[in-house]
């Protein structure tokens, strides 16, 4: 392939170009990008309305992701909120995943839920502390969860309360240790 | 010196005994090797695919080096199992499957056939036997999977034995005798194929089950039951389950062209070879449904026999009688 | 006479039973032959792709996506590589677009066809299995032509594809398609008006459409029941919204409708197929894409129609070249949740049919 070969030579010059080629996209106005900003106020502003200002952490946009940071205390039942109100109606769990930041000292959690009525896909994230994590389980409202907590649980190691069969589901059952905590080693000193 | 059944015991009719029993097992065993190289040529050729083709020329002894690897293997009996009755089971069932042959008329000379005046009755009634020696081999491997199958085998078995024994009636109310030498004589001027076409399509049904057969090869399930009864066994003991089952396939096409197909009758070939293409035909038909039909429901299999088996074969034997006093 | 005494059974299917499809293993308690309880037990090909990631450059990923669902490995690839190029803005020459949805939509037919021959397998019916292993060699042939394997591909690249098409590859699909019509009349003729299969699959196993959302499902299970949902369609990605096809869907929820489904879906991947190598312009099949691939810190998430449903990639990165943590939303895992509640009260006979309808690989479940 000619093609082939005249991408690997001209790939190391246009390396370090494509990182800022990417960058300046803030400048002019993306309509993407309002239109996400507008799902996000429209929806922080009934949560707002219904639970009040204390629940939300945070609400950003992650590159056009409306996303929620939601309090700890607060998850299940702005998650309840998400699935049941009329007008938001976040319907289908799409994905649940958890991450650690032993920096920061907790564990996040990010579950997107779409709306099959609007059309609106949402992020939603809490934050546990990184020792004896513990989050409200929300199996209940979204049966699809179940496996997703279960491998959170085994995996990240985040305990879910409320949960109806908490076990691991990937590591064997007597298995020590959380894989994908980023202080996790294979190797036992 | 093969005329024994009305003759003196003495050492000569002793030794033909011998030697007759000796000739119908290795023919069997034979006819049964081949059956099984047949069956697997054949789904082999609906598959797309070679079939074995690798020990002798077509593969042709494929079937002996499969026989000779079962006796070679270790006879392996589960920990848990009941010894005794796990060893006995394969026997039971492997025993009658040869009995039954007993009454099979091959020939129109009736060599080494037993002309017995309840010979449908022997048949069935034997071949019942062999069910306990399946059940009591799942039974005793003490396997989950074997018990399941054991006792789908036991309920299929007893439940199709029936509208294949009402579908056989009317055959018998035909041909006015139960011995099957006589059936076949009674079908010089027709078939009985041809009166007894329901009872004809009952029989093939219920015979297909009770052979455990592709679309009703629930006992086996490979996909649900891993090998159904059979999941422990290994070695020769196997090896009995499997001879049973493929002696009863060619015993069952034996019958079928007994009681239907006119037995030994036909032109030009000799009757062993009109014998032998009838009975292959019903066998070709058991290896072709296999190629062609997915399995039947459980459910839906006791249903079928209880509710439209067994009404339609009883039906056919109403219908059989009438038309014989109406024709007397 | 007393009561006879019944209990329980416990029945252990798997890991190393004929028909779960691999290394799954379901726990089922038996009361007769009816299905009290079925507990499934999962992890037994867990490789921990997604901890492995971690340490992986981006490019270096895609191999490890071949191994999910390794019967529609181009899919796959089109996940990871989709994921990356939408967090990083990449744009990718055309030609390397149509090639992708050519090898992609030649995959999904060939993962198809497995369902179709595997699903007759477990309902006792070998003959299918061997017809369309027949059928998808061609297309396996096709795409070893175009990426050099027969089953990882590892064909596709953040920026393009790898290879382009060889000379007379088109010609080839374009012989292939009348081959693949005249078979798929064949399997739908032989199979679907079997009266043994149709008592076997239709009414059994089925769910509504509320139920199916809640357990999250995706890809055929969520369409069987009425749900018009895919991907290509729904948040169209690539060049999906050039090609005209339709989304077929069931109406019950059931074995049947999800049998046929993936019979339909196949016709329509061809339908596509045939547009796409009519219409693929000339040109670059790699386009501007730094060798190394750094992703600006943030977290992105992007899917793609997998053979099984959705197939998306949860990506968080630190600004480096490794991605910071990487989750794969695997529809089989989704899908598999529902089997606990669908296999409740039936008989041990349907739980293979069940199962098989369900259409997991055991290698994405466990990733």
């Amino acid at each position: 392939m000619t093609e082939e070969s005249k991408e690997t030579t001209v790939k190391p010059s246009a390396e370090t170009a494509v990182n800022t080629e990417t960058q300046p996209k803030e400048e002019q106005p993306d309509p993407k990008k309002e239109a996400a900003q507008k799902v996000l106020d429209r929806i922080r502003g009934l949560i707002v309305q219904e639970l009040g200002d204390h629940v939300l952490e945070d609400a950003l946009l992650m590159k056009h992701q409306p996303t929620f940071v939601v309090k700890r205390d607060h998850w299940l039942q702005t998650v309840q909120l998400l699935r049941h109100h009329d007008a938001l109606g976040f319907d289908y769990p799409e994905a649940m995943a958890g991450t650690d930041y032993p920096a920061n000292g907790y564990i996040e959690v990010i579950l997107y839920v779409y709306s099959m009525n609007h059309n609106e896909l949402i992020a939603v994230k809490t934050r546990t502390p990184r020792d004896n994590a513990e989050l409200q389980s929300l199996s209940y409202v979204y049966q699809g969860l179940n496996w997703e907590e279960r491998e959170i649980y085994d995996l990240v190691g985040v305990k879910f309360t409320g949960h109806p069969d908490l076990r691991r589901i990937m590591m064997p059952e007597d298995y020590e240790g959380h894989p994908l905590r980023k202080d996790f080693s294979v190797w036992k000193e | 010196m093969f005329e024994w059944l009305n003759q003196p015991f003495t050492p000569m009719t002793v030794l033909g005994m011998v030697i007759g029993g000796v000739i119908v097992l290795s023919v069997i065993l034979l006819v049964v090797a081949y059956s099984i190289y047949a069956q697997r040529k054949i789904l082999a050729a609906m598959h797309l695919r070679i079939g074995p083709n690798r020990v002798g020329p077509f593969g042709l002894f494929q079937s002996f080096a499969d026989i000779l690897k079962l006796l070679l293997k270790e006879d392996i009996v589960p920990a848990k199992a009941d010894k005794a009755m796990f060893l006995i089971g394969p026997m039971i069932t492997y025993v009658p499957s040869f009995m039954v042959l007993a009454v099979i008329p091959y020939t129109a000379t009736h060599l080494f056939t037993a002309e017995l005046n309840v010979g449908v009755l022997y048949y069935i009634a034997l071949s019942s036997i062999s069910v306990i020696g399946v059940v009591l081999g799942a039974w005793a491997s003490n396997n989950k999977y074997s018990i399941i199958g054991g006792l789908r085998s036991a309920a299929q078995l007893i439940s199709y034995e029936i509208p294949l024994a009402l579908s056989i009636l009317g055959v018998i109310l035909m041909a006015g005798s139960m011995n099957i030498v006589e059936i076949v004589e009674a079908q010089k001027n027709m078939w009985f194929i041809v009166p007894q076409i329901i009872g004809f399509s009952v029989f093939i049904i219920a015979a297909m089950a009770e052979l455990s057969r592709v679309p009703f090869d629930l006992p086996e399930a490979e996909s649900e039951l891993v090998a159904g009864y059979s999941t422990e066994y290994s070695g020769f003991r196997f090896a009995f389950y499997m001879l049973a089952e493929y002696v009863y396939i060619t015993a069952m096409g034996g019958l079928a062209a007994a009681l239907y197909l006119g037995g030994w009758e036909g032109p030009l070939l000799p009757g062993w070879a009109w014998y032998g293409i009838k009975a292959g035909l019903f066998i070709f038909l058991t290896f072709w449904l296999q190629g062609t039909f997915p399995r039947i429901r459980n459910t839906l299999l006791m249903t079928f026999s209880w509710k439209v088996l067994i009404p339609i074969s009883i039906l056919n034997i109403i219908l059989t009688a009438i038309i014989k006093i109406a024709v007397a | 006479m007393a009561e006879l005494r019944t209990e329980e059974m416990l029945l252990n299917v798997g890991p190393q039973h004929p028909s779960t499809h691999g290394v799954l293993r379901v726990v089922i308690k038996l009361d007769g032959e009816i299905i009290r309880e079925a507990t499934p037990v999962i992890g037994y090909l867990h490789r921990g792709t997604e901890k492995l990631s971690e340490d992986l450059q981006y490019q270096q990923i895609i191999p490890y996506f071949d191994r999910l669902d390794y019967i529609s490995a181009m899919l796959n690839n089109h996940a990871i590589v989709n994921a990356v190029e939408k967090a990083m803005d990449i744009e990718i020459p055309e030609r390397a677009e149509y090639l992708r949805v050519i090898v992609g939509e030649l995959n999904r037919t060939a993962a198809h066809l497995l369902f179709v021959g595997a699903y007759l397998l477990d309902l006792g019916a070998m003959s299918p299995f061997l017809y369309v292993f027949m059928t998808r060699e061609r297309i396996i042939e096709l795409l070893n032509e175009i990426s050099g394997a027969r089953l990882t591909y590892n064909y596709m690249r953040v920026g393009g594809v790898k290879y382009d098409a060889p000379p007379g590859w088109f010609a080839k699909i374009r012989e292939f398609i009348p081959y693949f019509k005249e078979m798929y009349q064949l399997f739908d003729d032989l199979i679907t008006g079997n009266e043994i299969f149709i008592s076997r699959v239709k009414g059994i196993g089925s769910y509504g459409q509320e139920e199916a959302i809640n357990y999250g499902l995706s890809g055929i299970p969520l369409r069987s029941t009425g749900f018009k949902w895919d991907l290509r369609k729904n948040k169209s990605y690539s060049v999906y919204d050039r090609f005209d096809f339709e989304i077929p869907v069931g109406t019950n929820g059931d074995n049947y409708d999800r049998y046929y489904l993936h019979l339909l879906e196949m016709e329509q991947s061809m339908r596509i197929v045939e547009q796409a190598i009519d219409s693929i312009p000339e040109g670059p099949v790699m386009g501007k894409a730094p060798k190394i691939l750094r992703i600006p810190a943030g977290e992105y998430y992007a899917a793609v129609e997998g053979a099984k449903g959705e197939l998306g990639v949860y990506i968080v990165s630190d600004g480096k070249d490794k991605p910071y943590r990487m989750k794969i939303r695997r529809p089989s895992f989704v899908n598999l949740q529902i089997i606990p509640s669908l296999l409740k009260d039936q008989n041990i006979a349907d739980f293979i049919a069940i199962l098989g309808s369900i259409d997991i690989v055991l290698g994405e479940v466990d990733a």
